[in-house]
């Protein structure tokens, strides 16, 4: 008898998907997909409103990383009215300061909460025990710095956008506001509740030091579970290292050289999309290489094969320590996204501290005014999300009106290796096995959670994402259901 | 006015003296705390009963606070309050309008990596920073969750439910 396990939806991750495992008579692993059940519809959502409007609704796509949305948004925006990259210096920088504030905050969310239990409790341990409770009792002093270190970034995008969540501040041709010399000192010298510079730099470091004692005590098993190769993308600066607000698109393969290259106003041009009957997100690929072999990992741990060094010192050194790890190859390891979430987490503080000690951002020239002439009627914006490429792609009428948007989330790219992933656990874990324990399912739901996949900003209503492990047998029979929740 | 109340136990009741408890919520050594997203319809519940309690000024001195949801860093702004209460949208038909209950500090384990549940911020608040406010939380029914602003008139009649509208609480 065959059978058919699902797991509907998967726990910790935003949004409802749905993993089913198909296994043949031998219990050996027919087949393994990642299914998302719910259409996100905000490119329709927008159509209609008026152009400027755009960055601000569509930063509600994800209360996690909105500023991504409103970031790639400005950009495209900043095409559309005709000032294209010639934002002034205060209004790059005061951008640049706000992504990097929530790529610390975002990393920390995702590697404590989503990944930390994990590497404290393993795989196999009880829920009960596995989660950021759990975390707690073992580790108070350090889930203490985890919750000042968020708290940390998130008073800085406060402060740039004027509340916590959704807020606003970039407009098209540069940003509404810069940072006060008051605001900064707070940051850099630390008050009320709010950790000093030099207390953020130590305490982004944690996710190292306990990736490193995990990698230490589990070697065999990290470096084994689940590696996938893949085509790695991200932005790169004119040096071809890594940026996360701006630059050329970059590829490479196994052997980290570069397989494709593009402006990312190219995209489209490089790349197409395919539909599975199965599953409402698309599937990117490069033309170039087509379906089989032209999907893309982005995100930790593509950015950090893609790129050669880091520009701050302290992460550059870790990141040629992960490099020689793999000896200069693309690292496939898929718990190695931890490595790299670490690594960037680190990096993002010690870009913060250097733009908290630029005279830029008290600057006062704030806005380019394009001129009446130069509008385009259409932008496209391309950032590197906590998560991987993000793209916002509008069209606007001569009245100003959204007439198209299309969203490409770091997700759809990643939709791929995601399902890749899977299977690769799924036959690690399942194969040959008579019985399905918990620790075998969480450890599908690890090699997802390594993406850190946000499917869909869902609702946040009371009583949702419950967990249901059915088991059908090849004539579509329940044979067992495990329900979590 | 009369609020269908779930306590501890699990059971339900309508009870005005539930009303008077949510309207005692007035003090500066007390939170109330909305989440939800309002461009998902009735998903806003938590931020429209907030709204309420800024434009009426029915909340006192008491500090208002809205959130997408909850996060881990709210472990450290439960810190100074004695006593605290979450509002938010619920699914759950088994809550006909409104729904008060007591949660307690938990571990649980389908939380998301970027929302915690209530019981999961008050075991983290209670865990890392000794800190234990009186908390309560009203559940607002809520009917659909598609991509609009403006909630539904099902959910405008469990604002009502909660007090909402009322001259005074």
């Amino acid at each position: 008898m065959s059978r058919r396990i699902v797991i509907d939806p998967v726990t910790r991750i935003e949004g409802h998907g749905k993993v089913v495992v198909t296994l043949d008579e031998d219990h050996r692993v027919a087949d393994a997909r990642l299914h998302v059940v719910e259409f996100r519809g905000y490119e329709r959502f927008v159509q209609g409103h008026p152009y400027w409007e755009a960055p601000v609704l569509l930063q509600r796509v994800c209360g996690i990383c909105f500023v991504s949305h409103h970031l790639a948004g400005a950009k495209a925006l900043d095409d559309m009215v005709g000032v294209g990259r010639a934002i002034t210096p205060t209004a790059e920088k005061v951008r640049r300061l706000g992504h990097y504030a929530q790529m610390l905050q975002s990393h920390t969310a995702a590697f404590f909460l989503l990944s930390a239990p994990e590497m404290l409790f393993g795989v196999d341990a009880p829920p009960e025990v596995r989660n950021v409770v759990g975390l707690v009792e073992a580790d108070r002093a350090l889930v203490t710095r985890v919750v000042l270190l968020r708290k940390w970034g998130q008073e800085i995008l406060q402060t740039l956008y004027g509340k916590r969540m959704h807020g606003i501040n970039s407009v098209p041709g540069g940003v509404q506001k810069g940072l006060t010399v008051a605001e900064r000192d707070r940051f850099l010298r630390g008050e009320d509740g709010v950790p000093s510079m030099d207390a953020v730099l130590d305490q982004a470091q944690d996710a190292l030091r306990l990736f490193a004692d995990f990698h230490e005590r589990h070697r065999a098993m990290v470096d084994a579970f689940a590696p996938v190769p893949m085509l790695n993308m991200g932005l790169v600066d004119a040096a071809g290292d890594a940026d996360y607000y701006d630059g050329r698109l970059r590829v490479v393969g196994p052997a980290r050289e570069v397989v494709a290259e593009m402006d990312d106003h190219d995209y489209l041009d490089h790349f197409s999309e395919a539909v599975e009957d199965w599953s409402y997100l698309k599937f990117p690929f490069l033309k170039a290489f087509g379906r089989e072999q032209g999907s893309v990992r982005v995100g930790s741990l593509a950015r950090l094969n893609v790129t050669r060094h880091l520009s701050t010192p302290l992460a550059d050194a870790e990141l040629q320590r992960f490099h020689a790890y793999s000896d200069g190859m693309a690292n496939a390891r898929t718990l190695h996204g931890n490595w790299a979430r670490a690594i960037e987490l680190l990096h993002a503080a010690e870009v913060v501290r250097d733009l908290l000690h630029d005279p830029d951002l008290q600057g006062t020239d704030l806005v380019v005014d394009p001129g009446p002439d130069a509008w385009t009627g259409e932008g496209i914006g391309v950032v590197e999300a906590p998560r991987g490429t993000l793209i916002h792609h509008y069209r606007a009428d001569d009245d100003g009106a959204i007439t198209f948007a299309n969203l490409i989330v770091a997700t759809t790219q990643n939709n791929e290796v995601l399902n890749r992933t899977v299977r690769a656990v799924a036959e690690q874990e399942l194969s040959g096995r008579s019985e399905i324990t918990e620790g075998m399912m969480n450890a599908i739901e690890v090699g997802i959670r390594a993406y850190d996949p946000c499917l869909s900003c869902a609702t946040h209503a009371l009583g949702q994402m419950p967990l249901v492990v059915s088991v059908y047998d090849a004539a579509g029979g329940l044979v067992d259901e495990r329900v979590r929740g | 006015m009369c609020l269908s109340r779930r306590g501890p136990s699990g059971g339900q009741a309508h009870d005005p003296a539930v009303a008077t408890l949510i309207a005692s919520f007035t003090g500066a050594d007390c939170l109330v705390y909305g989440i939800g997203n309002v461009g998902r319809q009735d998903d806003g519940l938590g931020w429209a009963y907030v709204d309420w309690l800024e434009a009426s000024g029915a909340a006192g001195v008491a500090t208002l606070h809205r959130g997408y949801q909850l996060v881990l860093e709210d472990a450290d702004l439960l810190r100074p309050f004695a006593r605290v209460l979450f509002v938010d949208a619920t699914k759950d038909p088994a809550v006909d309008l409104a729904a008060l209950s007591r949660p307690e500090p938990l571990a649980d384990v389908p939380f998301s990596s970027h929302a915690l549940t209530v019981p999961t911020l008050l075991a983290t608040a209670r865990l890392c920073f000794d800190a234990e406010p009186e908390a309560w939380l009203l559940a607002l029914r809520g009917h659909s969750f598609d991509l609009e602003v403006g909630l539904t008139p099902g959910a405008r009649a469990s604002l009502a439910a909660a007090g909402v509208g009322a001259s005074s609480r």
